[in-house]
């Protein structure tokens, strides 16, 4: 898949901080430690590369926290097909990000 | 309570994002604005203390993100332009076109504004020689020859004249101008002081009140002054040599100075007593005369003969003229040529813009509207680039006002109408009356049919699937021009553009 291959390694730690449960900007940010010039519009070439979707949280679970409405990014299949195959690329990935630290936070 | 401070810088962090948000295409601005917006509250909450004292270092880190905006923006901005086409609601839309002409329309105007020949056609339009001054000449030459001698100018400038109030006179000779270790072949006039002042084009003549009264005062001609001197205004006050003589620069004519005949490069003003000095009193020259208040009541044609009498006592035939020519200046070339433009532009060009009579979905008022309104923006940005464009083609190797640029202007400013006007209304023949987005998808291509029966035109479509626009490919007596259909909603689930409405 040319997508596959063409993932830096900024994109690949993206995918997998959402793969993790880092499901919004700023938590990826504070997870992967880039800035947010970079992991904002990184995020909207995933999304139109399909590696990834985003949803707007429903206004009433936002308003019951006194807060606004964020949104969220989930991976597609072709995004988790991407993040595996970056995993054989890339050894380190998941042991950078693990899913059970994201737990944890 | 919130420390000042700190809302200060909340509202600059709120208005960095909002200055990025205008970066960001038009359809997804508000949602990209919305997941900003929010994430920043969600940022400032984390740097933020709980019990809200300033830190500068926190808020340092929040408009660091906030910066990060920009970036975003870019990149949301150019993703249609990395996919290699634009998208389809762009393609052909009314927008882009008005930002074409637009475009076209500026450059043309920054061009107009830096040629000094179209600030000096506005100039000579505004200075105009007096109508009351005279060109003496011999009966027997043309006015572009200098026929008066330097002689009969000093014997009437030293008698009582009844018709003429003030006389002023210049000869042109051959002569080279020195700047620094630069040579130059100039015609120099040599020119009495009230030149100008008779003429009634104003020169600063306080740029005459130099601190050595002896040495002349010289005045450049706009072309000499651009094309030696690049048109730099530093050049007044600075002396140069002229056939071994320093003299000073003390103005730039006029642009009144094209009718002069003689076309001199330089004015040097000399008193009227070394003009008619013996050595050089054999010479012939240019004689100027101001009318006075009993000249002017016995001046009833356009040219006067004039019996003089030279030094040797032998008589002359001399006429006088007006020099003064009207200047249209650039508004009214332009506005002839406008109209013009307008009165040829059904002779080259069917101003019918292809409405249907026979279709039951048709455009609703406002956007019959807006049609209209797009038509007529087209038409007046064309006129803008006609006056525009014009312009430059007339002066852009013409630095001063001249008959010749003015033809050339009117030339240019009807032909760019002309043809722009025609393109105008063929466009919006071929726009959709609902979405203004030019049709330019073949539904069907057809060819006349032998027997004329059948359907021998093209179709084209609508992007929006507005409309279908029949064009007849042989025109016949019952379908001569071309028709738009318009479709119904039952074509919208087609389409599936959501910018294209």
């Amino acid at each position: 898949m040319a997508a596959e291959a063409k993932l830096s390694h900024t994109a690949a730690m993206i995918l997998q901080a959402i793969s993790a449960g880092y499901v919004y900007g700023f938590s990826i940010m504070e997870m992967t430690g880039l800035p947010s010039g970079t992991v904002y519009p990184a995020m909207r070439r995933l999304e139109r590369d399909e590696l990834i979707r985003s949803q707007w949280e429903r206004q009433a679970i936002a308003d019951a926290e006194q807060r606004p409405p964020r949104k969220y990014y989930k991976l597609t299949n072709g995004g988790k097909a991407t993040l595996e195959a970056s995993r054989k690329r890339y050894p380190l990935l998941e042991r950078l990000i693990s899913t059970e630290e994201a737990r944890s936070v | 309570m919130k420390h000042r401070s700190d809302l200060a810088f909340s509202t600059s962090q709120r208005a960095l994002l909002y200055t990025a948000s205008l970066l960001v295409p038009a359809a997804a601005r508000d949602e990209w604005r919305r997941e900003w917006l929010a994430e920043l509250w969600h940022v400032r909450r984390s740097c933020i203390s709980i019990d809200d004292t300033f830190s500068l270092e926190a808020q340092r880190e929040i408009t660091s993100f906030c910066l990060g905006a920009f970036p975003d923006a870019f990149c949301l901005r150019n993703q249609p332009v990395q996919t290699g086409t634009p998208p389809a609601h762009v393609h052909g839309s009314a927008g882009q076109t008005l930002l074409w002409l637009a475009a076209v329309a500026s450059i043309c105007s920054v061009i107009a504004s830096l040629l000094p020949g179209v600030q000096a056609e506005k100039e000579a339009a505004r200075a105009q020689v007096r109508s009351n001054v005279l060109l003496i000449g011999d009966a027997d030459s043309n006015s572009s020859t200098a026929s008066i001698p330097t002689g009969l100018f000093r014997q009437w400038k030293t008698s009582h004249q009844r018709f003429f109030e003030d006389l002023a006179f210049y000869r042109v000779s051959r002569e080279r101008a020195t700047v620094g270790a630069v040579s130059m072949p100039w015609k120099v006039a040599h020119s009495t002081t009230n030149l100008f002042a008779l003429l009634g084009l104003s020169i600063n003549l306080a740029d005459l009140d130099y601190a050595d009264p002896n040495i002349p005062a010289l005045i450049l001609s706009r072309k000499v002054w651009i094309r030696d001197f690049r048109g730099d205004a530093r050049v007044i006050g600075s002396t140069l040599n002229v056939e071994g003589t320093a003299v000073r620069i003390a103005g730039i004519a006029p642009s009144g100075s094209w009718q002069l005949p003689g076309a001199p490069d330089a004015w040097l003003l000399e008193s009227d007593r070394k003009i008619a000095s013996e050595a050089i009193s054999k010479r012939s020259g240019y004689l100027f005369a101001a009318l006075s208040r009993r000249g002017l009541d016995e001046w009833t044609g356009p040219a006067v003969s004039i019996a003089a009498r030279d030094s040797q006592d032998f008589v002359m035939d001399l006429y006088g003229a007006p020099i003064a020519m009207p200047v249209a200046g650039p508004w009214s070339v332009y506005e002839f040529a406008l109209f013009l433009a307008f009165l040829a532009l059904p002779a080259v060009t069917s101003v019918s813009l292809g409405e249907s009579q026979i279709s039951s979905h048709r455009p609703t008022a406002k956007q019959r509207v807006w049609r209209i309104l797009f038509l007529f923006a087209k038409l007046a940005l064309i006129a803008a680039i006609g006056f525009y464009a014009s312009l430059d083609i007339a002066y852009f190797s013409t630095p001063e006002y001249s008959p010749f640029a003015e033809c050339l202007q009117l030339l240019a400013c009807f032909a760019i109408c002309l043809i722009g006007f025609r393109w105008a209304v063929a466009d919006q023949r071929q726009r959709c009356p609902m979405c203004l987005r030019r049709v330019t998808n073949p539904a069907t291509v057809g060819l006349a049919s032998r027997t004329f029966l059948g359907w021998n035109g093209t179709e084209m479509i609508c992007i929006g699937g507005h409309a279908l626009l029949h064009v007849p490919s042989l025109p016949t007596s019952w379908f001569s021009g071309q028709r738009w259909l318009y479709l119904d909603s039952s074509w919208e689930f087609l389409f599936a553009d959501p910018f294209v409405r």
